[in-house]
């Protein structure tokens, strides 16, 4: 999902760290807030960041003959919301563009918005969706993660196609054509990534029930319910 | 319902098929090199804008990994640090289980 430094005219790369900003901002301050409240928070958000880091560090194959990434976010949207995810996400994104030549300063407001503020933004309104109804915490915890590792891909891809519209169709064609290497590459790694982060749910599940009651993330009647289902 | 180990055997079942997906795809698709799809996704910004792709310069200077050896070593490197996070922590929630 990265879009490299360079390739971005410098006005859209202004547009995006516009939009990113206040976002990361608001991230900061809810950290904050959370952390501050409750110390006990901290070990949750250290396996939920934790999974965003190794999670975009692979690379993989994929049926479209190039590889992509899974971005690792759903874990720390459930859990924090899209602000504090934007936060970690712009840590794991600025170690890559510093490092790693993998997207660059200028274009990182772009690669911020796609993968830590309208990703886990999507996969937050499902799970807003899902919470309160009787739909199993993994399920939602695999669709959340899935849509949020999708929608970030298709932000790329808008991002791109805003930026250069093809001249015969324009905006709407180049999406089209952008959508064809970042998101069909995509839907195979999501899949895998939603099983993946389902299963480690179930593990934070049964250790640490409490702090997930705690912080409301879910009910305490969906927690124990899906303690007894899978133990 | 109850699922005991459904949840692993699915991430197991997922994680064959998809290495299986990739054995086939790899060894039948011709002209397939597995590059990142960022690289594919410049390579279609050269050709939609017109502009030849070695005519992108960085707006902001860059370092780069010298090689794929080091480029592979800092990924290493990211992919560690968060493993160190989330065993510390599972450990830790392990830990002050079995003391409680």
């Amino acid at each position: 999902m990265h879009i490299m430094e360079g390739f971005l005219p410098l006005q859209w790369c202004i547009v995006w760290w516009i939009i990113a900003l206040p976002c990361l901002l608001l991230g900061l301050y809810q950290l904050k807030k959370v952390l501050a409240a409750d110390r006990e928070t901290l070990p949750l958000l250290g396996v939920t960041g934790g999974f965003i880091f190794i999670l975009s560090s692979l690379k993989l194959p994929s049926v479209t003959g190039s590889c992509s990434h899974p971005t690792g976010t759903g874990l720390s949207t459930i859990s924090f919301g899209p602000w504090i995810t934007s936060v970690v996400c712009a840590i794991v994104l600025l170690f890559q563009s510093l490092f790693l030549a993998h997207g660059g300063l200028s274009v990182l407001g772009a690669n911020i918005v796609s993968m830590g503020i309208v990703g886990p933004l999507v996969g937050y309104a499902v799970y807003r969706m899902l919470r309160d109804t009787s739909v199993n915490v993994y399920l939602t915890v695999f669709l959340v993660t899935a849509l949020a590792d999708m929608f970030t891909y298709v932000t790329t891809s808008l991002e791109l196609a805003l930026a250069y519209p093809a001249e015969t169709g324009g905006f709407v064609s180049s999406f089209v054509l952008f959508m064809g290497i970042f998101a069909v590459t995509q839907i195979p790694l999501a899949i895998v990534e939603g099983i993946v982060l389902a299963l480690v749910f179930k593990y934070i599940v049964a250790l640490k029930p409490d702090i997930l009651i705690r912080l409301k993330i879910f009910s305490e009647e969906k927690i124990n319910a899906a303690r007894d289902d899978a133990s | 319902m109850k699922f005991r180990y459904t949840l692993e055997a699915l991430a197991i079942i997922a994680i064959i098929a998809f290495s299986g997906i990739f054995l086939y795809t790899s060894s039948t698709m011709s002209g397939a090199e597995f590059a990142g799809s960022d690289n594919v996704g410049s390579g279609l910004i050269a050709e939609l804008s017109g502009i030849p792709l070695e005519n992108f310069q960085p707006l902001i200077p860059q370092w780069e990994p010298p090689s794929g050896e080091i480029e592979s070593c800092l990924f290493a490197l990211q992919a560690a640090v968060g493993g160190a996070m989330v065993g510390g922590v599972f450990g830790f929630w392990i830990g002050s289980q079995k003391k409680a």
